[in-house]
């Protein structure tokens, strides 16, 4: 068995056994992108000489017995727009390629208490505005199933490194299912815990409201061990929230809810197929399940193309050219900031903050910011009736599997619509999770979504890891070992 | 919902110097995304005067108590600026 295709529990359960090093298992998966970073390019950066160093402090703590954290030692790597201190962050953006951070994310700080190894930083989509890493100012990422699909995005980087087996797990980042969507694609497992649970601090801001750091990995239990590690209240995030988890049955006696709207037309057969599957094993396992309508959910690309684009508008504007970043010169401060941010944003990021910064001019504000506002509302109050009735909510994580890079690139509003299932849960602040359940007859994997109510993360765990259990999904993409 | 907008003012707007191509081709994207959210203005609300909440959880935000903490010196929140001088930043005139 390859080491770096085992799960974080069986790997640390061979370290405290001394039957494996975590110097080995990191010199295997550097060994691993060395093989396979040529043809994804799925890191922007590699740290290689730290790492041989901080997997030797690891090896002496299990050799001496004196190991206490499950993520000692663990290769995990890093989406390239979360801090970590003195290493660049880019944002895969123009705009940041100089920029080195002087401070840790509230999560990377918690992963260095537990002696994790950072493996490297990830692409992803520029300030992770997109859904295929084709986005990225220092290029496209492959999906390691298949070279000539995108691994989604904007976790893209993430996702594949992890389906390369470059890194045992990856944090991401989801704002409208950027880490459900590529972790899909993938072959993965992809969880967005609910909002506030785990500090934005350190996480270069796209959408506040809707941001989330997660993680990406190969099972559920992996997710468990990293939302157990990063999670908790942070003064340093004004939205944090303590995390008193709701505990609701994962066993038969909970009631699944289809989402009727999540499997009508724009949804491929093959998507809804992989949630019929999963439906029928819960059924046979006696689960009750019901078909549920939330007709607000049709609206869902509608709202967030308002509110996140308004928000990124706000957060972006200070990249001005004073004060880190990318400047182009001008005659004045204000041509400066002008010719700074025609040079350092792309396409998609000035599409999108010129839609916000549209929305929330003088005599459309209300028209379109306010009413997304008041709709979004309304879509909460709908999942809260919905959660009253029904423990989770069941449907496909994408309409279809990952597509063809260059497919949807010319086409925003199809790009938008790849995030339909996703996007409901960054709205109402749900967990959320995308399962790997299947594979298309192209050969991609496909995932089922799981949501549950706000702070029920730990239930949502159990519940997905019973659907693991049963659907049995072991593909792997094959050739990069 | 009304989708006249001005591109170039909105590029103002946002300080986003936009060339000729990109005027045009943006012009054509946010019409077609406009027309897409327009869907919105059909949505009957329950109620008019609902509450609005930032924070999806309804949270309430919270003002921090005015107090000085550790965290960057002086220099590392210096150390990206393009351009500094004496320990400050360095930007071009505000007026021609």
């Amino acid at each position: 068995m390859d080491a770096s295709n085992l799960s974080i529990r069986e790997i640390n359960s061979l370290f405290t056994k001394k039957e494996l090093k975590p110097s080995e298992l990191y010199l295997k998966v550097f060994e691993n992108a060395a093989n396979s970073e040529a043809a994804l390019h799925a890191h922007l950066t590699l740290f290689e000489e730290e790492n041989i160093k901080k997997a030797a402090e690891s090896d002496k703590r299990f050799n001496n017995g004196e190991s206490d954290s499950l993520l000692d030692g663990i290769p995990i790597a890093i989406k390239d727009n979360i801090n970590i201190k003195n290493y660049k962050t880019t944002c895969s953006s123009k705009m940041l390629s100089n920029y080195t951070s002087p401070y840790d994310a509230t999560v990377i700080e918690k992963l260095k208490e537990q002696n994790t190894l950072f493996t490297g930083k990830t692409n992803l989509d520029e300030f992770a505005m997109g859904s295929s890493t084709e986005n990225s100012a220092f290029g496209l990422t492959k999906n390691p199933w298949n070279i000539d699909y995108v691994p989604g995005g904007s976790s893209g980087g993430s996702a594949a490194s992890v389906g390369a087996r470059s890194s045992i797990a990856a944090l991401g980042s989801d704002t409208g299912g950027s880490i459900r969507q590529p972790a899909s694609f993938c072959g993965l497992v992809g969880f967005k815990p609910t909002y506030g649970t785990v500090s934005r601090f350190g996480l270069v801001a796209f959408a506040s409201s809707l941001d989330q750091i997660g993680p990406i990995t190969k099972t559920v239990d992996d997710s468990r061990i990293i939302f157990a590690s990063i999670s908790g209240e942070d003064s340093r995030d004004a939205t944090s929230v303590i995390n008193n988890q709701l505990d609701i049955p994962s066993d038969n006696t909970a009631t699944i809810g289809v989402i009727k709207e999540l499997m009508e037309d724009g949804i491929s057969d093959e998507a809804k197929n992989e949630v019929n599957k999963v439906v029928e094993i819960l059924k046979s396992k006696g689960y009750k399940v019901k078909e549920i309508s939330i007709p607000i959910i049709k609206l869902s690309i509608s709202i967030y193309y308002l509110i996140a684009p308004a928000e990124c508008s706000a957060n972006l504007a200070r990249f001005d050219g004073v004060r880190y970043g990318l400047r182009v010169d001008g005659n004045t401060s204000y041509e400066m900031m002008e010719n700074t941010r025609a040079e350092g944003f792309g396409a998609e990021v000035k599409r999108r903050i010129l839609l916000g910064t549209y929305a929330l001019s003088a005599g459309y504000y209300d028209e379109y910011y306010g009413k997304a506002l008041q709709a979004r509302k309304e879509m909460i109050d709908e999942f809260a009736k919905t959660f009253r009735d029904v423990d989770y909510l069941i449907s496909p994580t994408t309409p279809t599997q990952a597509f063809k890079s260059g497919e949807k690139t010319s086409n925003p509003l199809e790009m938008y619509m790849s995030d339909l299932c996703t996007i409901p849960a960054n709205l109402a602040g749900l967990p959320a999770i995308s399962i790997p359940t299947g594979l298309s007859k192209d050969a991609l994997p496909l995932g089922v979504q799981v949501m549950s109510k706000p702070l029920s993360d730990n239930s949502l765990l159990d519940f997905s890891e019973i659907i693991e259990n049963e659907v049995q999904f072991d593909g792997q993409p094959k050739g990069w070992l | 919902m009304s989708n006249e907008f001005n591109i170039k003012n909105i590029a103002k707007l946002a300080s986003i110097n936009l060339s000729e191509e990109e005027q045009d081709s943006l012009s054509n994207d946010l019409s077609i995304i406009l027309e897409h959210v327009n869907a919105l203005s059909d949505l009957k609300l329950n109620s008019q005067q609902k509450e609005i909440f930032i924070h999806p959880l309804e949270k309430e935000l919270e003002l921090q108590e005015d107090e000085v903490v550790e965290f960057l010196t002086h220099d590392e929140a210096i150390s990206n600026a393009p351009e500094s001088k004496g320990g400050k930043f360095v930007v071009p005139p505000s007026m021609e």
